[in-house]
């Protein structure tokens, strides 16, 4: 990563400012936002959602919808022309070739309805006047570069014949195939598992040593920061807050907000030497007895036919099994597809089993009929991903809260009303923000919400779905922390659901790596990611991004779908089981 | 994609079957006994409505007439009118093509005036040409059927005198297509432009802007070819409002198809007509919806390679 | 319902009510369609409640002035082939319009809603058989429906709106059918069950207060769709007898006049595109008004 830079900024943006709508309505985005970018260097724009960090990237190549957005005033300077006040057509001529840009949505960004080899060569033939053969060539090259095998018949394949990541790829040859001097990634990698991730930021690191491009990441993952750039640009709000090069940036922040956000990323590793997570409160509730037991479970869903079920369908869960034991956290991970969400969903009977054992403080609750079911859930409850979707939009705050309580009769009138008050203030929400609804709160204060609407059966099992995936770093450190201190003071046992090694870390006591349905490996925290045995577990961690400059990554361990291990557990150390 | 086409005719079989059990069952609802409501008037005595009974085996338990009824069906009998004792089919066929060349011909029109209002809109979205093109689409919406033939008739052919009041040739046709033609091409603008709309705000547009093309290129290659796909999704059940709307119309312009005659059965209650009519119509809809269908499964690659 | 009282029930609706009410009117009356369409529909009900005062003569009439004279200062939309009074006839049609209106709708809602909802939430084979039905019938289309219910009834006003309204039902059913699928996808309903929320909590707490405003819009355009059906039918003469006021029924006695009385036409089509205009254009702002997504478009 370290280039000489001879020469002046191959792009100079000056005082940029952006806003949205008009009149009263009317929201700066982007504030006098200045930046150079020299050739063959990778700067990072970095900030967490509502920062303008892509805003003001999409606003360089006259990409904002043109009637709500508004380029208020700056320059940006690229080959002697100011792309700002560049005439329209001018603009198209750079857009593509010399600037190129690729996005986070690999699933979307392509059009469904015209093949790869025609959205592939299609730019080359508008811009470089290339004759169709000519450009087939080219794209087929390019397809060859960015990994794709068989070639030929990829030109003539679909966007949906794709996987995610063979659709990044695509578009990464898309952006490259032109030599292009700039290449913008608006969050590249952050719609992908991270193997994937890993992948797809290798190969943009070997294309840019490559052809030379220098490249605008925008990103909010300060792991793809510390691996990708050379230099960093942080904003918030719209501001540009600190600005250098990327070990600087890293060993030595400047601004408050650089160092807040630092200090918010989870590391994975920060935990390594420590057995459980670490203590919030002075006297936490110690690992108790057996609360969970599972076994055998499997489940296959079927596709919806026209009228029939469809023979065959996708195995969710094969054979997983596990014990989570009172006031601990068992972690499970996995990427896309594995199963663990569908785990969790199973435990507390969201979804019917094919077959299998699930023990939830010594009731089988399989075997439970509707209203012993609804009796049941008193103990376990769930926290979801999504906190926008996951409360219903027209019920107030504080009724959302109490319903567990009226559902299971725990409490009514008066004393309804004060324990919602006391839940409201326990996960750290103002009491007067009861009469509220949903969509009057912030990403974290909802999934609050649904923490303290969980809390308020007293529940003794909280499944939580990836609780603080859908939230900005900052955020998430404050939600991770109510958790380990309600589970400390509590003694609330948590099956935790999340792709994040690093967030897993800091929050598991156990830990079962999930993998097309099965578990391959689980093990207490320290013997599954300090010493992982299975392949997979130890491609997943080997493909975090880690957030230090200094550390390299290293090398991708190849894995071989085909030959892991994938059969029965069986154990290599005391409570440590590998799939075989 | 043959599993796809498979499907729909699947599904336009059992909508044809539902529409054979729904107008046995239709002649069971009419209160009364039904020998004596279809030929009681005909001055028939006893005997004769006992021979009819046994003839349409209307003595027999339902689920047998039922059958029957399906067997007759299988070889093309569709069963006698009240009215003349004609076979039900062939005044049907008689009269479809008449309706056949109706509904084309207005289709032609909603599809030609209707998609490229309702993509002119969607492109030029707020501005004044969307904001007057659905206002138009929303009078045109509003608007009778009935009203707007009497209208165009008014004008037309009695002021201006420039077409046929009636008549049977191609040039007293065009009134009868503008009126049902025009009244769902407003219905289909406001369906094409929120279609239009969803699309270009899809990621793969801003890709294709983000490449530097021309927006012509940007626009016919990229936004229209996959808008077309919800688009063409939904004349299925527009071929369907028109053949309903031919039966108001036909009787605006006494044109002499199939929707003019359902409506001289309903007055007559010639029975065997009016449930030899609706079980044409369910036919004819849901071949139309497959056809369709089939149209639909080329345009999107998702079905046609899968 | 185990523990929650119907008491709460009402309670949580009404705050729910009050806090979005005042935003929903003030988005209604923002939007020019909604704001149009308020004022149409109002006049509509007006007219309707206020008939006997504003109508200058007896709709039924006869001779209340010449036969067939044009607008004048007398009779502002002229008379008629039996010399009753145009502007009459509609302002009292206004009337019948609205019960064929609400008549209609509230038959189809009612019905929609209830297989709709029992389709939607119950899922499996119950769910498969009903709307494999609804979606046959759907594609039959309203007025082949309707015209086998006459073929049934027999003709005239009344049944003319029953079977309107029957004809409707597989529409509002897939409707509800289909945001009751929505919402049950949605995790906040996951999240009542795994609360613990029995079938009645979820259907009447969770489920209902989200396919309301659907139902709100599509009732409120369901009103001009059904308006203008019943004038399709009484035009044809299945519908509305003599010598009711009803519009569609004035424009089919125009026919043989139109040449010598084109106001006879003109003023009854007017009235019915106006009134179907005035619901589409309150059912589109309505949208808008729940909808802000709808709202930036």
């Amino acid at each position: 990563m370290t280039t000489t830079h001879q020469t002046g900024p191959i792009l100079s943006v000056r005082d940029l400012t952006v806003s949205f709508g008009r009149g009263a309505g009317r929201n700066i985005a982007v504030q006098d936002l200045s930046y150079d970018l020299l050739p063959g260097e990778t700067l990072a724009i970095v900030g967490e959602s509502g920062s303008g960090k892509s805003v003001s990237s999409m606003a360089l190549l006259g990409l904002l919808p043109p009637r709500s957005a508004n380029v208020e005033s700056g320059t940006a300077m690229f080959q002697d022309k100011d792309l700002l006040s560049l005439p329209d057509a001018q603009l198209r001529g750079l857009r593509g070739d010399r600037i190129t840009m690729i996005f986070q949505e690999p699933m979307t960004s392509l059009t469904p309805v015209l093949r790869i080899g025609r959205q592939l060569t299609e730019a080359l033939i508008e811009h470089k006047g290339m004759g169709q053969a000519d450009a087939n060539a080219r794209a087929r090259e390019m397809l060859a570069l960015v990994g794709l095998d068989e070639v030929d018949r990829r030109m003539r394949q679909f966007p949906h014949e794709l996987s995610g990541g063979m659709r990044q790829r695509v578009m990464i040859a898309m952006a490259m195939a032109a030599d292009p001097a700039i290449l913008i990634a608006d969050e590249p990698t952050t719609a992908l598992d991270v193997t994937v991730q890993a992948q797809i930021l290798d190969l943009m690191r070997d294309l840019q040593s490559r052809f030379g491009t220098s490249i605008i990441l925008i990103t909010h993952d300060m792991g793809v920061v510390a691996e990708m750039a050379d230099r960093v640009v942080v904003m918030n709000r719209g501001r540009k807050v600190e600005e250098g090069p990327v070990a600087d940036i890293f060993s030595n922040p400047q601004d408050h907000y650089t160092r807040k956000l630092l200090d918010a990323v989870p590391r994975l590793g920060a935990y390594a030497t420590a057995a459980a997570p670490r203590s919030v409160v002075d006297k936490p509730t110690p690992v108790g007895k057996s609360l969970v037991h599972t076994e055998g479970m499997n489940k296959t869903f079927h596709e919806g036919g026209w009228f029939w079920k469809k023979g065959g369908g996708t195995a969710a869960m094969q054979d997983v099994g596990f014990d989570l034991n009172a006031a601990e956290t068992l972690a499970i991970v996995g990427e896309s597809g594995s199963g663990k969400s569908t785990t969790g969903r199973a435990v507390l009977r969201l979804l019917e089993l094919d077959s299998g054992t699930v023990i939830v403080d010594g009731m089988d609750v399989r075997g439970y009929g509707k209203a012993g079911l609804r009796q049941a859930r008193r103990q376990m409850q769930m926290i979801f991903q999504d906190p926008f979707a996951s409360l219903n939009p027209r019920i107030s705050a504080g009724r959302l809260v109490a319903e567990p309580m009226v559902i299971h009769g725990l409490a009514s009138g008066g004393e309804l009303q004060d324990r919602v008050e006391e839940l409201f203030r326990r996960v750290g929400l103002e009491a007067d923000h009861i009469r509220r609804f949903p969509h009057e709160f912030s990403g974290g204060q909802r999934q609050r919400l649904s923490i303290a609407r969980a809390l308020s059966v007293n529940p003794k099992l909280i499944v939580a779905d990836e609780p603080t995936s859908a939230l900005d770093v900052s955020v998430q450190a404050q939600v991770l922390e109510l958790m380990l201190e309600l589970q400390q003071s509590l003694g609330l046992a948590y099956l935790f659901i999340s792709h994040d090694m690093a967030v897993v870390e800091e929050m598991a006591h156990r830990v079962a790596v999930m993998r097309r349905g099965r578990i391959v490996e689980i093990g207490p925290r320290k013997a599954v990611l300090n010493d992982p045995q299975h392949a997979y577990t130890r491609a997943l961690l080997a493909a975090v991004p880690v957030p230090d400059p200094d550390r390299t990554r290293g090398t991708l361990p190849v894995i071989d779908a085909g030959t892991l291990p994938m059969g029965a557990l069986a154990e290599v150390a005391p409570d440590h089981l590998v799939a075989q | 994609m043959a599993r796809f086409i498979l499907q729909r005719l699947m599904a336009a079989l059992v909508t044809i079957w539902i529409a054979t059990i729904a107008v046995t069952i239709l002649i069971h609802l009419v209160p009364g006994d039904p020998v004596r409501i279809m030929y009681g008037s005909f001055q028939t005595t006893p005997e004769e409505l006992e021979a009819i009974r046994v003839r349409l085996g209307l003595d027999q338990p339902i689920w047998r007439q039922y059958l029957m009824y399906l067997g007759r069906l299988l070889h093309g009998d569709f069963g006698n009118s009240i009215v003349g004792d004609q076979p039900v089919i062939d005044i049907l066929m008689t009269r479809f093509p008449s309706t056949l060349a109706l509904t084309l011909s207005s289709l032609f029109i909603a599809v030609v005036v209707g998609m490229s209002l309702g993509f002119l809109a969607a492109y030029k979205r707020g501005t004044w040409v969307d904001v007057s093109a659905m206002v138009l689409a929303i009078v045109g919406v509003s608007m009778p059927h009935f009203w707007l033939g009497l209208l165009l008739l008014f004008l037309f052919a009695l002021q201006l005198q420039w077409l046929p009041v009636a008549g049977g040739d191609w040039r007293s046709l065009i009134l009868p297509a503008l009126t049902l033609g025009l009244a769902n091409a407003a219905v289909l603008a406001r369906l094409t432009r929120s279609a239009m709309i969803d699309i270009f705000d899809q990621d793969f547009v801003r890709t294709a802007h983000a490449k530097g093309l021309p927006k012509s290129i940007v626009l016919y290659r990229h936004a229209l070819r996959s808008g077309l796909v919800p688009v063409v999704s939904m004349l299925g059940l527009q071929f369907a409002y028109l053949m309903g709307g031919a039966i108001v119309v036909e009787n605006v312009f006494a044109w002499n198809g199939v929707g003019r005659l359902a409506i001289e059965a309903v007055f007559a209650r010639d029975y065997p007509l009016i449930q030899g009519f609706i079980l044409f119509f369910a036919i004819i809809v849901a071949l139309a919806s497959v056809v369709i269908d089939v149209a639909y499964a080329f345009l999107d690659p998702r079905i046609r390679y899968s | 319902m185990v523990h929650g009282t119907t008491a709460e029930l009402a309670d949580d609706l009404a705050t729910n009510g009050s806090a979005r009410s005042r935003g929903f009117w003030r988005a209604l009356l923002a939007s020019p369609s909604g704001m149009i369409g308020l004022a149409i529909v109002g006049l509509l009900v007006f007219s309707a409640l206020a008939a006997p005062l504003l109508a200058p003569f007896d709709p039924l009439r006869m001779a209340a002035g010449p036969r067939l004279d044009p607008p004048s200062a007398a009779h502002w939309m002229g008379t008629d082939d039996f010399g009753r009074d145009v502007l009459s006839r509609i302002i009292y049609g206004a009337r019948l319009t609205l019960q064929i209106g609400v008549i209609a709708v509230g038959i189809s809602l009612t019905c929609g809603l209830l297989l709709g909802l029992v389709a939607g939430y119950s899922s499996g084979w119950t769910e498969r058989i009903l709307m494999r039905l609804v979606d046959v019938l759907f594609s039959f289309t309203e007025i082949v429906i309707a015209l086998a219910c006459l073929a049934i009834f027999g003709v005239g006003l009344t049944n003319a709106m029953i079977a309107i309204g029957i004809a409707s039902i597989p529409f509002y059913a897939r409707v509800t059918h289909s945001v009751v699928l929505v919402e049950k996808g949605k995790p906040y309903f996951e999240a009542a069950i795994a609360a613990g929320a029995g079938h009645g909590r979820l259907i009447f707490l969770h489920l209902l207060p989200n396919v309301i405003p659907t139902l709100i819009v599509i009732g409120t355009l369901g009103v001009s769709t059904a308006v203008l059906a019943a004038a399709g039918l009484s035009f044809l003469g299945l519908g509305a007898q003599p010598p009711q006021p009803e519009w569609g029924f004035m424009l089919s006695s125009s026919r043989d006049l139109i040449s010598r009385a084109p106001w006879m036409m003109i003023f009854p089509g007017l009235a019915i595109a106006i009134t179907v205009l005035g619901f589409n254009l309150l059912g589109d702002g309505v949208r808008e008004a729940l909808d802000p997504r709808q709202r930036q478009r």
